[in-house]
């Protein structure tokens, strides 16, 4: 169902999700529900959003939730987001932290292997 | 004797007929009582006396005449005689029997008179009795033969309503129970059952009884040594007249008698001809009767008897031929159906469906067919429940080894028939199934399940061959039709849509095409050859390739289509083949167009309603009775025109005249003239036609150039947010704005798109959200706006809100009626 927008690969210790295409509110639910399945019981999480093409508030929502489940059971988060795009400016306008962001998914999959 | 006591002198001149009465009295030819009223004998002759034995001083005084009568004449003489003698006075020939002194009865004819006193009271009675001992035997004879003469009558009634029957009964079943019925009204049987003789299994199958209870109740083979088989081997009559005889010839037989308390047995043979010509006759059954006491058969029963059982024995033959006559008629009719059911579908796991559905129940309570097509092979199951599935697979292997049937037969552990279905020599799969056991083995049902094997065989060999072709045929089509058309130019979009037809149907000859000429020219094409299947797909790629060749810079519409005139002289298929082709100018905004034979294509301006495009029109390509003369039109077209092309599957319906689909076309298209670009070809075709359609539809609607403002209107679903974006990116990239103001526009706009379907419109599914987005030389204006009713940004929307704030320069609310947010943003990236 949801498999044109996410998929799923190993990073090191990092299960590393790919979004792709536009993440709206007709989506983002479904979305979310496939990665919270892949990623309750990871030890870190990497989040591709470089191939995003339009976020908006409703994939706002769900990363802010995958994040902050992470951030409580003390696993590390990254959301790689290139250099610009939508996705990018989206999360910026939100304010989110900068130490989530990454801008390679190699070498953030490094970084969490530290 | 004189009373003077002296010789008496007149005797001798009396006359000899001159009796002496006192003589007369005492001998007269029948007997004299006087009795008193109450009956007691006063006066009695001679002759009384003589026949009856008794001593006058016996009778005289002492017995009433009453008591001379056997017991039941004495109740006849209270009940009738007496009281009738007494209302007349007088009785006449009453028939009474009186008991001689030796106790031994007398058969009496009796007249008696009354003679009454002055006063009328009763004095005396006088009877004279009659002997009427041989009249009695006369008449009791008479009674026997007429009682004899009934009977047999009365069998012959019988008999006759038995053939009557018989001669009505049209099946094997129905002559049976009438024969069942014969031996108790004719013969006084006390019960009767029938076997028929089954050729086919070689046994005598008890069939019906009217005592069930009674006898052996099993079938048996012909050979067995039951007298029943016996009699149906000899072919004649057999009477057993007692249990001894029984118990000599036939034990069995003597046992079920026994048990079931007959004394007496008739096993009559259902034969086809006469008794006489035994060599000829043939037995088709048993009919066997019984009696609860031992019955002797006179020689005109044991007649009536034989004849009954030609009678049946032809009955049988008739009813045979009828059922066999009834039964080749409707596996005639079963196997007709079967095939014409089969044509029906054209796809093969539908018509192996087919297949096992006319089978179950009809022929038989499970079936399954099973094909070695495709990697996995195909199936399909009826009825139930299925056999052991292991011997199942052995034997099908079997049967696909050797090719040659395996029939049911009885004591088989897998209990089912399975054939192999073959076509062009090659075994395409089997059919099993479990049939009745009585229509096991019958040759004529072996014959009929080949044939059925043999008709599946080639029905789904020909599905598979269709199956092939469609399969082909749909992988050409969908390789031609899925060459990208030109996007990415903001001076354009096109929007495409094929769907295929929905019952199973071949792949049409529709298709659709755009593509580049020069780096500013575009050509767009929709056409349709005729006929279906592999030679139109490959006819339609031909004709495609044609275009593309034959367009270029200089020619335009009308010489191309002169040039699939000449390439259709080549290509024969391509004959007839209709065409809408157009050229469009995109700097220019210039739109030249020709139809060949093609429904006119539908324009839609900005401003204004849709037009049906009437110019241009000749005949289909190489049409020899329609004008050939290629003409073509030029129109100017104002920028944000759509331009709509399409087959006639999109306005042929079979309920509806093809003018009113016109019609409805272009309502619907004026209708969607909001809607995003994206997806506006399948929402057509799902409105004009629906999903189960028995024509191929194809579509393709050109947007040209960029609208000075952008009007969309949405449902209130979040999946046309995603449609949104796409045109106003276009339509963005067409004012060639910037990425970050694109982006920043696109996120605002969406967000409050999605917050008025959330909170708007959250109870009401039909409410529509519009959209206007305007474009200056510095600044980006969108407007949104809802009817619905606001519900306050929840904590979940808040997000959105803020993301609107941030996102845009400037952004103002006003809740009126519904909801207007109005959203500005500076062209260029944030400083």
């Amino acid at each position: 169902m949801t498999d044109q927008w996410v998929t799923f690969s190993r990073r090191g210790v990092a299960e590393a999700v790919h979004l792709k295409g536009e993440i709206d509110l007709a989506n983002a639910h479904d979305i979310g529900r496939a990665i919270v399945a892949r990623t309750t019981t990871a030890d870190a999480v990497l989040i591709d959003l470089t191939a995003v093409s339009f976020l908006d508030s409703a994939g706002v929502r769900l990363l802010d939730l995958i994040v902050g489940e992470l951030d409580e059971r003390g696993k590390p988060i990254r959301l790689v987001v290139g250099e610009r795009g939508a996705a990018r400016m989206t999360l910026q306008l939100c304010a989110f932290r900068n130490d989530l962001f990454a801008i390679d998914l190699d070498r953030a999959a490094e970084e969490l292997g530290r | 004797m004189s009373e003077s006591g002296g010789p008496d002198v007149t005797s001798e001149l009396r006359l000899p007929w001159d009796d002496d009465p006192e003589d007369l009295y005492e001998h007269a030819p029948c007997g004299y009582l006087t009795t008193l009223p109450d009956g007691t004998i006063v006066r009695v002759n001679q002759t009384f006396l003589d026949w009856t034995g008794y001593e006058r001083s016996a009778l005289i005084g002492h017995l009433r005449f009453r008591d001379l009568l056997t017991p039941g004449y004495q109740i006849y003489h209270e009940t009738h005689y007496a009281p009738l003698l007494t209302m007349q006075s007088q009785v006449h020939e009453i028939a009474l029997e009186v008991v001689r002194a030796d106790g031994s009865p007398v058969s009496v004819l009796v007249n008696s008179t009354l003679e009454r006193a002055a006063g009328g009271a009763p004095r005396v009675i006088r009877t004279t009795v009659f002997d009427a001992t041989e009249r009695r035997g006369y008449e009791k004879e008479l009674l026997h033969a007429r009682q004899i003469a009934e009977a047999a009558e009365k069998r012959v009634r019988v008999l006759q309503q038995i053939v009557a029957d018989l001669a009505a009964a049209p099946t094997e079943a129905e002559v049976a129970e009438a024969v069942l019925r014969a031996p108790e009204p004719a013969f006084e049987a006390t019960s009767s059952s029938i076997y028929l003789v089954d050729v086919e299994r070689d046994q005598l199958i008890a069939v019906a009884s009217t005592d069930p209870t009674t006898g052996n109740w099993d079938d048996m083979p012909r050979s067995s040594g039951r007298a029943v088989a016996e009699v149906a081997r000899r072919g004649d009559l057999h009477v057993v007249h007692n249990l001894a005889e029984a118990d000599e010839h036939f034990p069995d037989l003597a046992r079920t008698m026994t048990a079931s308390g007959r004394k007496t047995v008739v096993l009559l043979p259902l034969t086809t001809g006469p008794a006489e010509e035994q060599a000829g006759a043939t037995v088709l059954g048993v009919l066997a009767f019984s009696f609860a006491d031992e019955r002797e058969l006179s020689d005109g029963e044991l007649r009536v008897i034989r004849l009954l059982g030609q009678q049946a024995g032809q009955a049988l033959d008739r009813a045979r031929l009828y059922d066999d006559l009834q039964r080749r008629e409707e596996r005639a009719a079963f196997l007709a159906g079967t095939t014409r059911a089969l044509d029906e579908e054209h796809r093969l796991l539908q018509r192996g469906r087919r297949l096992v559905e006319r089978v179950v129940p009809e022929i038989a309570d499970w079936a399954t067919v099973r094909l070695h097509i495709g990697s996995a092979g195909l199936r399909e199951d009826a009825g139930g429940p299925g056999p052991d599935e292991e011997l199942l697979a052995e034997r099908i292997t079997e049967v696909t080894r050797s090719v040659m049937p395996v029939f049911a037969t009885d004591g088989d552990e897998l209990g089912c028939t399975v054939l192999p279905i073959t076509a062009r020599g090659r075994v395409l799969g089997t059919l099993s199934l479990r049939m009745a056991a009585y229509r096991r083995g019958a040759e004529a049902e072996q014959a009929f399940l080949v044939d059925l094997a043999d008709r599946a065989g080639l029905a789904l060999e020909n599905a598979r061959l269709y199956e092939q072709e469609r399969a082909i045929a749909r992988s050409l089509q969908r390789s031609l039709l899925a060459t990208d058309v030109p996007s990415g130019d903001p001076r354009f979009a096109l929007e495409t849509h094929y769907q295929a037809a929905g019952r199973d149907l071949e792949v049409g000859g529709d298709w659709f095409d755009a593509f580049l000429i020069t780096p500013n020219r575009l050509a767009v094409v929709v056409g349709d050859v005729v006929g279906r299947g592999l030679e139109a797909a490959s006819t339609m790629g031909q004709l495609r390739s044609a275009i593309r060749a034959l367009a270029n810079a200089a020619g335009g519409p009308a010489r191309l289509l002169e040039g699939l005139d000449l390439f259709c002289q080549r290509v024969e298929s391509a004959r007839m083949a209709t065409v809408v082709y157009g050229e469009v100018d995109l700097d220019a905004c210039e739109l030249v167009y020709a139809c060949a034979g093609h429904l006119p294509p539908l324009l839609h301006q900005p401003a204004g309603s849709a037009e049906f495009l009437l110019q241009a029109r000749s005949g289909p390509i190489g049409t020899r009775a329609g004008d050939r003369r290629r003409t073509e039109h030029r129109m100017r077209l104002a920028p944000g025109s759509r331009l709509l092309f399409y087959t006639d599957g999109l306005v042929e319906r079979r309920d509806r005249p093809i003018d009113r689909g016109f019609e409805v076309l272009n309502r619907e298209f004026s209708r969607l003239r909001g809607a995003p670009l994206k997806g506006l070809t399948e929402a057509l075709s799902d409105t004009m036609v629906g999903r189960d359609h028995g024509d191929d539809v194809c579509l393709l609607c050109l947007t040209l150039g960029a609208e000075e403002r952008l009007e969309r209107t949405l449902g209130a679903d979040p999946l046309q947010i995603a449609l949104l974006r796409s045109d106003m990116r276009a339509w963005l990239i067409a004012h060639e704005v910037d990425q970050d103001c694109m982006d920043a526009v696109l996120l605002g706009c969406s967000e409050a798109v999605a917050n008025a379907i959330e909170h708007a419109y959250r109870d009401d599914p039909f409410g529509v959200v519009d959209v206007a987005a305007t474009i200056t030389g510095d600044a980006v204006e969108i407007r949104v706006t809802d009817h619905g009713t606001w519900r306050g940004p929840g904590q979940s929307r808040g997000r959105g809100m803020q993301l609107i704030d941030e996102a845009m320069d400037d952004v103002m609310v006003d809740r009126g009626d519904g909801t207007t947010v109005t959203m500005r943003r500076h062209r260029g990236a944030r400083s």
